[in-house]
């Protein structure tokens, strides 16, 4: 494999879009070759540059409030114009016909600081994830055995984090130390059919919490939804936890899983 | 038809809830509005749109590119409509900011990496700003999350024009990040 055929395969290398042959051949042509070392490293340098440093914030609660009006069936605005003009016109109508949906927006804005705190984990939670999608070597201790992967944690945080096994359809796959906001984390990979999920363990101490909505398997939890990715936090003592993944079911794993993480 | 919605993103039964995707497409919305107030008015007519159409909806694909679709559409229409005329619009994607990539050799080497780790967040956005709305959107997706065929399908366009594109409009990228770090 040549550089012009390796560099055009480099940015699926890292999509983990190639097969187990092709990407073996770039691999070993990233081996023998700096030049190409050097692209990739620069590319997988901007690569954590967009995921971890761009702005990603959540859409508004008032826009929120006014997508679930629309949904519910409120008037659709034809043609559009600025949006301080349009929307006390297409509210009217669904205000006055009484839809409650639009009484919604209002409780957002009154829990506007829990909302914030829930952004801003959930919205960590997410990066993170992203970010072990994105890399090519998403662990540091690669194991299916919770007691291998476990003790490796030890020494390299100030933690002692639960890590759960294999339940129902999930997959342990490994782990690895990373960071959380501003501390660190033990981050631990599962697989669960073709989705991956991520287990994120962090000090909560000086953490706002949203509150929780529901019970994961006996655990109050609270779960959202981000950028296509559904979120499960908890707590357990000082320690908190994010569960991460686009697999549809992920309530019921993390009733699986949160009760695995007590201490 | 329309799809179920559920309060806080769950699902009811195969329906997925497609309010789930209003972060993804109000933060693509405002690398491509003006402000925040337009891209909150994008990421509406967006919805809008999609309820309207929610029939054509094809269930088992991407509804999440699906969206990200209707959302270009929707930008390209609203801009069409506010400042330009169609011929404009077509000069604009064709002409203005896709910018050539730097010359082999040029950008490689332990200076650029050393350059953009410094970088900070208003930083990638500036640059990204810079890029050709086309480019800026094929980085944007591909960053996303969608593979090669789902960008070419929202951006209406072959997979290899999506490549170049991609290929293009991040190095392009890259020399604007580490122009800020010199």
């Amino acid at each position: 494999m040549d550089c012009t055929e390796a560099r055009e395969l480099l940015h699926d290398l890292r999509r983990r879009r190639l097969d187990a042959a092709r990407a073996e051949a770039v691999v070993g042509h990233l081996q023998g070759c700096s030049a190409c070392r050097r692209e990739d490293e620069s590319e997988a340098l901007l690569d954590r540059l967009l995921l971890e440093r761009l702005p990603r914030p959540a859409a508004p609660a008032p826009l929120r409030g006014r997508l679930a009006a629309l949904a519910a069936g409120a008037p659709v605005p034809v043609p559009p114009v600025r949006r301080t003009r349009r929307w006390p016109r297409l509210l009217a109508p669904a205000l006055a016909a009484g839809v409650l949906v639009a009484g919604s927006a209002l409780v957002l804005q009154r829990r506007g600081a829990e909302e914030g705190a829930l952004s801003r984990l959930a919205g960590e939670a997410v990066s993170d994830h992203l970010r072990l999608l994105a890399s090519a070597h998403p662990y540091e201790v690669e194991s299916s055995i919770t007691h291998q992967v476990k003790p490796w944690f030890a020494g390299k945080l100030d933690i002692a984090p639960a890590v759960p096994g294999d339940v129902g359809d999930l997959r342990l796959q490994g782990g690895a130390v990373g960071y959380f906001l501003d501390r660190k984390a033990a981050v631990v990979s599962y697989a669960l059919r073709r989705h991956r999920v991520t287990l994120l363990a962090f000090p909560a101490a000086g953490l706002a919490w949203p509150e929780a909505d529901r019970s994961a398997g006996g655990v109050p939890a609270r779960a959202t939804s981000l950028r296509g990715f559904d979120v499960v936090l908890w707590r357990q003592g000082e320690l908190g936890y994010a569960l991460v993944s686009d697999a549809e079911d992920l309530g019921a794993v993390a009733a699986q899983v949160a009760p695995a993480t007590a201490q | 038809m329309r799809m179920a919605i559920v309060p806080g993103g769950a699902r009811e039964g195969a329906n997925e809830d497609p309010l789930r995707h209003a972060d993804g497409l109000y933060q693509l919305a405002r690398h491509l509005a003006r402000d925040a107030a337009d891209a909150e008015d994008l990421v509406q007519e967006t919805y809008a749109r999609a309820f309207r159409a929610m029939e054509r909806f094809s269930p088992g694909t991407d509804l999440r590119a699906w969206l990200f679709r209707i959302l270009r559409n929707a930008f390209l229409d609203t801009r069409r409509r506010e400042s330009r005329s169609p011929l404009d619009r077509d000069a604009d994607l064709e002409a203005v900011a896709e910018r050539p990539a730097p010359e082999e050799g040029a950008l490689r080497g332990d200076r650029e990496l050393e350059r953009l780790r410094g970088i900070v967040g208003s930083e990638i956005e500036a640059a990204l700003r810079q890029l050709s709305e086309e480019a800026r959107l094929v980085v944007l997706l591909d960053l996303e999350g969608l593979a090669e065929a789902e960008i070419a399908d929202v951006m209406g366009c072959a997979a290899g024009t999506v490549k170049s594109r991609l290929s293009r409009g991040r190095a392009a990228l890259r020399e604007l990040l580490a122009d800020y770090r010199r």
